[in-house]
């Protein structure tokens, strides 16, 4: 790609970020019917391309598909199969039947749901290995870590908030009061973060998701 | 006097304290970056995470596994977008790294926006480090579907088959995270994560923690870029305001003056 070229992509993508960004926060502040209009342009483009890509997308994945198919990739070839199925008879189905209809919904949740069910099941066991590791007595911080664990678990017991009527109100003290200013902090620091960042894209100073358009 | 009644005209009522304090971090920001151009030294206290992530890369390498990088569960225009592109942004850093040293850095996507996004900075990182023969479409983006569950089984499922040996969480994650982040324990593998979802699950997952706005200061640390430092001390700067606003604030209510509280828009 010619050096022009590049030039172009990489600062007509900045000036689009600048001008949907900015006709964002003016509309998100201030009252102007002007800025509203600029934004909800930029946010047609931004479905649009949104659509595409995800046109682009599923042919992406049915060419891998069926490459994987033909080529009976070992392992993988059958699930790659199974998947692309899906893909067509869901396509078909919500052309024929329509997306919210009861015999599209049925097959497509049918499939779905089942797997949410299996992985869910599996989160219990995983958080209790995962707990094990982490409320081991490393530190100071771990045994802080996890005596509120402990005093939490303890607290919903039941045979203990029938003997002490104010266990509850002293869990619900514990996940109220230190555990929500820890999570504020966190947000409104991310937050801050998540501000100075997008001044850091803007100023072209992050540089890695911004190499997308430099090839 | 002022006449508030025209401010209320202009602005969204609600939003004026938020506009001023967006205003506050702008101006912080531009700030250090001048007086960083001007010669001012910022130094960037060390982020545990990031040195984890910069130790795993050369386990890799002493190891012959892969580093996988997943960017999380959401997209490019979602609310929790901002966590995403901080995660595209560490993969960019990673991958940069990784393959400078070859080591391969692995990605998997939730969504269409980030598989595009992903293949892109893959592809430019090579050709950052001098090997664009090495980019194929698919080879190192993997895209396990839409769902939350659906990626968490896919991205299980490339962490048992790749056996990275370092995963980086950065971006939004739900519990989805704990299938994965136990996977990952399977196979040896050092985790890294940062997110302002499910970030109990992350901390009880992952070895190392990136705490809330150290997942968005992480190609800053990785970098060491001067000028993005910076941007970090005009971030700092902010975050005094906060507290300072937020302990002004505590000490006001306990006395019966509820005027910071209101003035927020709480």
């Amino acid at each position: 790609m010619s050096a022009t070229l590049t030039f172009i992509r990489i600062n007509l993508a900045k000036l689009l970020l600048l001008i949907g960004g900015i006709s964002a926060l003016l509309t998100w502040y201030f009252t102007t019917p002007e800025f509203g209009t600029v934004f909800n342009t930029f946010n047609t483009w931004n479905i649009d391309i949104t659509l595409f890509t995800l046109f682009t997308g599923l042919i992406v994945i049915c060419m891998r598909y069926f490459r994987g198919v033909r080529e009976k990739t070992p392992g993988i070839w059958m699930f790659e199969l199974y998947g692309l199925i899906l893909i067509f008879a869901w396509i078909i189905m919500g052309t024929i039947y329509g997306m919210y209809s009861d015999t599209y919904q049925t097959i497509f949740l049918s499939t779905k749901i089942t797997l949410h069910i299996a992985i869910l099941g599996q989160l219990v066991f995983f958080m209790i290995s995962g707990a094990y590791r982490t409320f081991r007595l490393k530190s100071l911080r771990t045994v802080a870590f996890a005596l509120s664990a402990m005093v939490i678990i303890f607290m919903n017991i039941p045979f203990v908030q029938n003997g002490w009527a104010g266990a509850n109100a002293f869990s619900y003290w514990l996940l109220n009061n230190p555990q929500t200013g820890g999570a504020r902090a966190v947000v409104i620091t991310g937050g801050i973060g998540a501000v100075v960042l997008g001044m850091r894209i803007l100023l072209g100073l992050e540089k890695g998701p911004s190499r997308v358009t430099e090839a | 006097m002022f006449n508030y009644f025209i401010v209320e005209q202009i602005i969204r009522a609600g939003r004026a304290a938020q506009l001023l304090f967006l205003l506050v971090v702008v101006a912080a920001v531009l700030l250090a970056l001048y007086l960083s151009k001007n010669g001012k030294q910022f130094s960037i206290r060390p982020i545990e995470g990031l040195e984890a992530t910069r130790e795993g890369i050369a386990r890799c390498a002493e190891m012959g596994r892969p580093v996988l990088v997943t960017p999380g569960i959401s997209n490019l225009t979602a609310v929790q977008s901002a966590q995403t592109v901080a995660g595209l942004t560490i993969l960019g850093e990673v991958a940069t790294k990784s393959f400078g040293i070859g080591v391969p850095c692995l990605t998997n996507a939730s969504d269409q926006q980030i598989i595009l996004a992903s293949e892109g900075i893959i592809r430019n990182s090579l050709l950052t480090v001098g090997k664009p023969e090495l980019y194929a479409p698919g080879k190192y983006v993997r895209w396990f579907g839409a769902d939350q569950y659906s990626y968490a089984v896919g991205c299980t499922g490339q962490i048992l088959e790749e056996k990275p040996g370092l995963i980086v969480f950065a971006g939004y994650f739900l519990s989805d995270v704990v299938v994965t982040g136990e996977a990952g324990t399977r196979v040896d593998a050092v985790k890294v994560g940062g997110t302002l979802g499910s970030i109990n699950f992350l901390a009880m997952m992952c070895d190392y923690l990136m705490i809330g706005e150290e997942l968005f200061a992480a190609s800053v640390a990785i970098t060491e870029d001067k000028a993005s430092t910076a941007t970090l001390a005009g971030q700092d700067w902010s975050k005094l305001i906060v507290l300072g606003l937020g302990i002004l604030g505590v000490i006001l209510y306990a006395l019966g003056n509820q005027s910071i509280w209101f003035w927020l828009g709480v």
